[in-house]
């Protein structure tokens, strides 16, 4: 584990404790690769980098999968029940 | 559980027994139009050509019209039902109920957002009551890992940093998400990848603002170490 002074709040920090800052860091909108301890800590500093590049690959999952044609069959043969009984009614489970 | 029953009970069903799970059980189904922070999903949701037109015409009982608005919007559905689930049969069970929710519904849309905003909320609450019902420690936003493994301070120098080695790809991810804890990948999904706020997740889960944040560092970490072993494995074969 790594102990680092903190030179703007003039206080002691080690991992554990820069880690369990960590979500909080992100979410204020910090540059938190530039905190004191990540510049000074190096396993913190690639945690840091690892944690807002699944962040920001996560942004750029697209839907990519389609529902087989069943899908749309299910709705339809709910959708006949239904407009047939002329009131809402249960749906069918997808053929 | 036939979908049928599933669909019928769910209606009427506003306060499960999960308490322990989430925090109170109550269910946030909404009947009308729900308006999530516009910003992020405005990115996400470009107007699409026809689709006006189509919703339109939906709302006045086009029945060729609604099979449009599912063919523009059924992989998005789709997609988000899978990551979210995690298991094709019901992923698929649940895009039929969240399209059939939406022909009962479209009534009620008044655009005070974009649609597909509006029709990815009715997805995830589909989603939300089905896991509810189930009531599964799947959906705990409980769940921890090994306190030692988790909440320690990594000592992981001198491994492969993911930034650096550049090889983590769409699949990878995709695959690295499918493996999360339920409870982890619920909340990651929400936020990483659909753009919802902290806080309305907290709604949606019906959980603290703390413990959606909390949940999301836990799901990024374990999604590290999914990724990370997947590299050592590669690079081992």
């Amino acid at each position: 584990m790594n102990n680092t002074r903190d030179q703007q709040d003039g206080i002691s920090m080690n991992c554990a404790e820069f880690q369990e800052m960590i979500p909080e860091l992100f979410e204020s909108g910090t540059n938190v690769s530039n905190e004191a301890h990540a510049l000074e800590c190096e396993n913190c500093a690639a945690l840091v980098r690892d944690l807002e590049y699944i962040a920001s690959q996560a942004k750029l999952l697209l839907p990519i999968h389609d529902p087989s044609p069943a899908v749309w069959d299910g709705i339809q043969s709910a959708l006949r029940t239904e407009t047939d009984n002329e009131a809402p009614a249960p749906t069918g489970k997808r053929s | 559980m036939e979908l049928a029953e599933q669909t019928k009970s769910s209606y009427g069903l506003t306060r499960e027994v999960k308490r322990g799970i989430f925090k109170t059980g109550d269910l946030r189904m909404s009947a009308g139009p729900i308006q999530p922070k516009s910003v992020q999903h405005l990115r996400r949701n470009p107007p699409i050509a026809g689709e006006a037109e189509a919703i339109a015409k939906a709302q006045g009982g086009d029945a060729p019209a609604f099979e449009t608005l599912y063919s523009l919007h059924k992989r998005r559905v789709y997609s988000l039902c899978l990551r979210m689930l995690g298991n094709v049969a019901e992923a698929e069970d649940l895009t039929q109920e969240a399209f059939l929710q939406l022909y009962r519904k479209i009534g009620t849309f008044r655009g005070d957002s974009a649609f597909s905003t509006w029709l990815h909320r009715l997805a995830v609450n589909v989603v939300l009551m089905h896991l509810r019902k189930k009531g599964l420690p799947q959906v705990s936003l409980e769940e921890t890992l090994e306190p030692s493994q988790e909440d320690g301070p990594r000592k992981d120098i001198g491994e492969r940093d993911l930034v650096l080695s550049g090889s983590i790809d769409r699949v990878a991810l995709e695959r690295a998400v499918e493996n999360l804890p339920p409870g982890y990948r619920l909340v990651f999904v929400l936020h990483d990848v659909e753009g919802y706020e902290h806080n309305e997740i907290a709604d949606m889960l019906s959980c603290s603002i703390g413990n959606s944040k909390s949940q999301l560092h836990k799901a990024r970490m374990k999604l590290r170490d999914l990724l990370r072993s997947g590299q050592r494995k590669e690079s081992i074969a």
